[in-house]
């Protein structure tokens, strides 16, 4: 199931309601984003640390915080910059973000709440520095694509992990779940 | 020209009806769609269809990974009968079901020749 990560974002964007406008937006905030993007960072693994579980995962090899911090607040800002304008580099780097979390075993019940505590936290700062609200709008609909990349990879990954090893076909897979889920 | 699917189904019927002991037969796709059947009342062919082609698939993987050569056929050996998977070329794989009374030389031989028609028309 080779996902085309380019589609996806197009897709993404047309779903989202992700316009032109919400580009140029929050590309005039970029400074902005980078500025705040190590708070948001702060945030975030303070967040994810109060959950044993996910404070296990954190905690489980030497340094991976302190990697998880500069690669958070990399993602934050290219939410602002859209990289390539929200192109095709963009949806690689989203792409490749969700396949590193299906590998580690991180599941949508993590994802969810984790994105949602992004957007909270950005909102308390645009309003403490009373930022326009379209600004919360445009943040809000990226973050929900950033979403969805990591939760459609995570649908692909685990689909193409049982192909692979079964030789089944993707429409004998998709049957499979159909007729199995017809009977639950 | 479309696949004759009547003629399948005639096929499966003499097949089944003429063959000591055995009480069921499909013809099926490898995504697991049922192109004839000819199953015993009660029995889901939409289900039945989906998991023959995943087992037969499996089966052919695990057998490479077990390094057992190329699968000639999948047995399922239950106390109430025997389910037989064998591959009908690059684009079918054929079901039989047959009770525990069946004689299995025979029967291995039977779906040889029904394998040989099936083809025939598949082709
Ligand atoms: C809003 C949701 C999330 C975002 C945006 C996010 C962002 C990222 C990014 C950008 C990376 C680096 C990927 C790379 O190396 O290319 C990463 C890796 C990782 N994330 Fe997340 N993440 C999210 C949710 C979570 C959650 C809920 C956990 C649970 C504990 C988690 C744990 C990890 C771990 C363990 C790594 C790998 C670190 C390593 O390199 O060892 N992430 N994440």
């Amino acid at each position: 199931m080779a996902l085309d990560s380019h589609k996806l974002m197009n897709k993404m964007e047309q779903r989202s309601l992700f316009t032109a406008e919400d580009k140029t937006l929050l590309q005039s905030h970029a400074d902005w984003g980078r500025e705040i993007a190590p708070d948001m960072a702060e945030k975030f693994y303070d967040y994810l640390g109060r959950d044993e579980e996910m404070n296990a995962i954190l905690t489980e090899k030497e340094g991976r915080i302190h990697r998880l911090r500069e690669t958070f607040i990399e993602w934050f800002a290219e939410m602002f910059t859209g990289m390539d304008n929200w192109g095709g580099d963009y949806a690689d780097r989203r792409w490749r973000i969700g396949l590193i979390h299906v590998r580690i075993g991180i599941d949508p019940q993590h994802v969810v709440p984790a994105m949602a505590t992004v957007v909270r936290e950005a909102e308390k700062r645009l309003i403490a520095e009373s930022k326009p609200s379209e600004l919360k709008e445009s943040l809000s609909k990226i973050c929900m694509i950033d979403l969805a990349f990591i939760e459609q990879a995570y649908v692909e990954v685990s689909s193409a992990a049982v192909l692979r090893e079964t030789g089944w076909t993707e429409r004998l897979f998709r049957r499979l779940i159909s007729t199995g889920a017809d009977s639950m | 020209m479309g696949i004759n699917t009547e003629q399948l189904s005639n096929i499966l019927d003499n097949f089944v009806s003429s063959t000591n002991d055995v009480q069921g037969a499909a013809l099926v796709t490898p995504d697991g769609l049922a192109l004839a059947a000819s199953l015993p009342g009660g029995m889901d062919e939409e289900r039945v269809s989906a998991m023959s082609a995943a087992m037969l698939s499996l089966g052919e993987r695990i057998g490479g990974e077990l390094a057992r050569g190329g699968i000639e056929r999948i047995y399922v050996e239950g106390d109430q009968g025997y389910g037989v998977l064998t591959s009908c070329g690059e684009d079918a794989v054929f079901l039989v079901l047959a009770s525990r009374a069946v004689k299995q030389g025979i029967l291995m031989l039977e779906i040889k020749g029904a394998l040989g028609e099936l083809k025939s028309i598949l082709i």
